[in-house]
């Protein structure tokens, strides 16, 4: 599918913007993926009515909450059989899962390897900062060998787990890498993942500054970002696997796409779960796209104008843009 | 139609008269024999789906997202495998799910003794998960009752919103019956779904299901509420009266046998049909609905009898609430390692009743090699 340069807001009819700021530290990773999940969402028609979010114990867990979505909030480590069991059930729904590398590849690693053994038709999207961050920095299943943290102040002995070889172990799965980072790719292997119609798994790494970042030598979440971006390189068209710090979209056995890291050229086959929602969204044609992208501009140049608090507030939405700009005495259709 | 059925099979039975339409499971001795049916089901009846999980803890999570979905879902297990799913169980409760769990029980602890019964799972039901909550469950003791029984549960679910629990024993689970299953359903109200399914929901007021505490209703409904006791107490006591007042609707128990004796028998499962030859000497009270405890029927009659004996296949469980209950001394006979037979009810009988320990006489450990059993095995 075509990349997107430039996002629609619709997105945020996906999210409970009401109740931000999210519980997140300043800088962590999840918000970025929330906000990509939501676009995805957003451009697929998925609503509250026919996707449900399923997340397990940990800050990614947390994301459940913010989605516009009817979500469940499952044990520590359970939401594979919690999703399954809503899939078998209600069929006609998506079902998409949230949750982080501990939940998923530690506690959940059993339920992990049986879902992905019976192909359950679900989207895991595991938030891999390769720490368990809520409980301030212990080592979890994809920490690195070496990285010290509060239960390994000797570096990590061990072999991280390898959820690429864990997902590929299927002929029908299909296994996504990707990095906070890689925000349009990132979006794009989420929809991927979505579409297709087995066990989908995005392993999306991502920085936590607070909780490991800062131990392991990083100055801020943007030296994290920063070394994403120099290091991690998209693999080649063809890959049938991913070196470490190579991103892309591996694809099961007999996929039409297959090593194509997203760039089919036919149109992607609409959900099979989700036609009528397909129907139910309004079709938003390619001149409607660009009024809403240059009313979207402009509003972002008259918030620059204004003073950095009174930014903050119409940002919070307790000021509208318009009440600002006129107690600023700047007329919206003026010359900067 | 009169059929010979299985206590296991009625089970099942009776969780499809009831509306069931999603299992999950992991096979353990002695309650296998409701996985096989249930496979067997599934693969006639496409409306019904089915899972073989990889291990009891899936088996529990997957029946929450079911009835969540809008399943009316059910499980079955035996005490280890009811361990694992213990966790599940409290999420449940917490947020107020409504399915069914049946534990078949086996002798305990640990593995213990997979094809010898035993009942040691009555506190498992009451305290087995973490934090407080108050259980509905039932125990039948035999393929008909089991049948009625299972109904009645899904039904005490629905209405309470919360995981009611189905006990049986390796006995009632295998004991075959001539029972007509569709005369039997027909004299049973099946109560309907209560829980609205996932995406069926008051538009634009979509719901986050939790573990932890969030605040329910009102403007900050959706938000977490995990440092305010008042919204804890608020849902804690809410669930509490609820099941409270459902459980007092199915108030199963008999009171039977010779009601003029001296000596009142309290016994449930399987016990109560091993120890029916003692009907002429003994008054009988068997409690159906295990939990909450049946303490306002029991104070009702306890009075009129001289002593009360709990008899069970376990270390005194239910002999401990009764005890609590009613303030007087309840004498315990306990039938351990799976020897639940007549002369251990009257050997026990016997024994504490002129005086004597609940404890049985143990003989020493053998000093000679025991004779192996062909299978190899104790």
């Amino acid at each position: 599918m075509p990349e997107l340069a430039f996002a629609e807001l619709g997105f945020k009819e996906r999210l409970k913007v009401d109740l931000f700021p999210t519980i997140w530290c300043p800088g962590c990773g999840i918000g970025t993926i929330m906000i990509q999940l939501a676009m995805v969402l957003d451009e697929m028609g998925m609503n509250e009515t026919n996707t449900i979010i399923v997340t397990g114990i940990g800050c990614t867990g947390r994301m459940g909450s913010y989605l516009k979505h009817e979500s469940v909030y499952t044990l520590h480590g359970r939401t594979l059989p919690v999703a399954e069991a809503i899939k078998q059930v209600r069929p006609e729904m998506q079902v998409v899962v949230v949750s982080g590398d501990g939940d998923t590849a530690s506690i959940g690693g059993n339920h992990l390897i049986h879902a992905i053994r019976r192909n359950a038709p679900l989207t895991v999207l595991c938030n891999n900062n390769e720490i368990y961050g809520l409980t301030g920095g212990q080592t979890g299943p994809t920490t690195p060998t070496g990285t010290k943290t509060l239960s390994s102040p000797a570096g990590n002995p061990n072999t991280p787990i390898n959820l690429q070889g864990l997902v590929r172990s299927s002929p029908h799965a299909l296994y996504a890498k990707t990095t906070v980072y890689h925000q349009i790719h990132m979006r794009n292997v989420i929809r991927e993942a979505i579409e297709h119609p087995g066990f989908s798994f995005v392993d999306i790494t991502s920085q936590c500054i607070e909780n490991n970042g800062r131990r392991i030598g990083f100055a801020s979440a943007n030296d994290m970002l920063t070394f994403y971006r120099k290091t991690y390189k998209r693999a080649p068209k063809d890959a049938t696997e991913l070196a470490r710090f190579e991103i892309g979209v591996l694809y099961p056995d007999g996929h039409a796409t297959n090593g194509t890291d997203g760039a089919a050229t036919a149109a992607p086959a609409a959900p099979a779960a989700a036609p009528e929602a397909a129907k139910a969204k309004p079709v938003v044609d390619d001149e409607e796209k660009a009024r809403r992208r240059a009313e979207s501009q402009k509003r972002l140049a008259l918030m620059q104008r204004l003073d950095p608090e009174v930014k903050l507030r119409v940002a919070k939405g307790e000021l509208t843009l318009a009440a600002a700009l006129l107690e600023a005495g700047i007329d919206p259709d003026g010359a900067a | 139609m009169r059929k010979l059925t299985q206590g296991n099979e009625a089970v099942f039975r009776g969780a499809v008269a009831a509306g069931a339409n999603y299992f999950a499971g992991y096979p353990i001795s002695p309650s296998t024999e409701i996985l096989n049916v249930a496979s067997g089901w599934a693969a006639e009846h496409p409306e019904f789906r089915f899972l073989q999980a990889e291990d009891e803890i899936a088996s529990a999570n997957a029946i929450i997202g079911a009835s969540l979905a809008g399943a009316k879902s059910f499980t079955a297990t035996s005490g280890p495998g009811f361990s694992l799913m213990q966790e599940a169980v409290g999420y449940a409760q917490k947020v107020g799910v409504p399915c069914v769990f049946v534990d078949v029980q086996r002798v305990g602890p640990a593995t213990g003794m997979p094809t010898m019964p035993g009942q040691g799972d009555i506190m498992q039901v009451r305290y087995g998960s973490t934090g407080d909550y108050s259980p509905i469950a039932f125990y039948p003791n035999g393929a008909e009752e089991a049948f009625r029984v299972t109904i009645e549960a899904f039904n005490a679910a629905e209405e309470s919103l919360s995981p009611v629990v189905v006990l049986s024993d390796t006995f009632v689970g295998h004991l075959n019956e001539v029972i007509d299953l569709d005369e039997l359903a027909a004299g049973i109200q099946v109560v309907p779904r209560t829980l609205v399914p996932l995406g069926k929901h008051e538009a634009g007021r979509p719901r986050f299901f939790a573990g932890v505490l969030m605040y329910e209703h009102g403007p900050n409904a959706g938000e977490p509420a995990t440092a305010d006791a008042d919204e804890y107490l608020r849902q804690f006591y809410d669930a509490k009266h609820r099941h409270a007042e459902v459980a007092r609707r199915y108030a199963l128990y008999e009171h039977g046998w010779n009601r003029d004796a001296k000596v009142l028998i309290i016994c449930y499962g399987i016990v109560s049909r091993v120890a029916s030859p003692l009907s002429a000497d003994y008054a009988l009270f068997r409690p159906i609905r295990i939990h909450p405890l049946l303490a306002e029927e029991l104070r009702a009659i306890s009075d009129r009898y001289q002593q009360i004996v709990c008899i069970e296949a376990n270390d005194g469980q239910y002999a401990d609430m009764v005890e609590l209950a009613l303030r007087r001394e309840v004498k315990r006979v306990p039938l351990l390692g799976g020897r639940i037979s007549l002369e251990a009810v009257r050997d026990g009988l016997d024994r504490v009743l002129s005086g004597g320990p609940s404890e049985p006489p143990i003989p020493p450990a053998p000093t000679e090699p025991v004779e192996r059993s062909p299978l190899g095995v104790g």
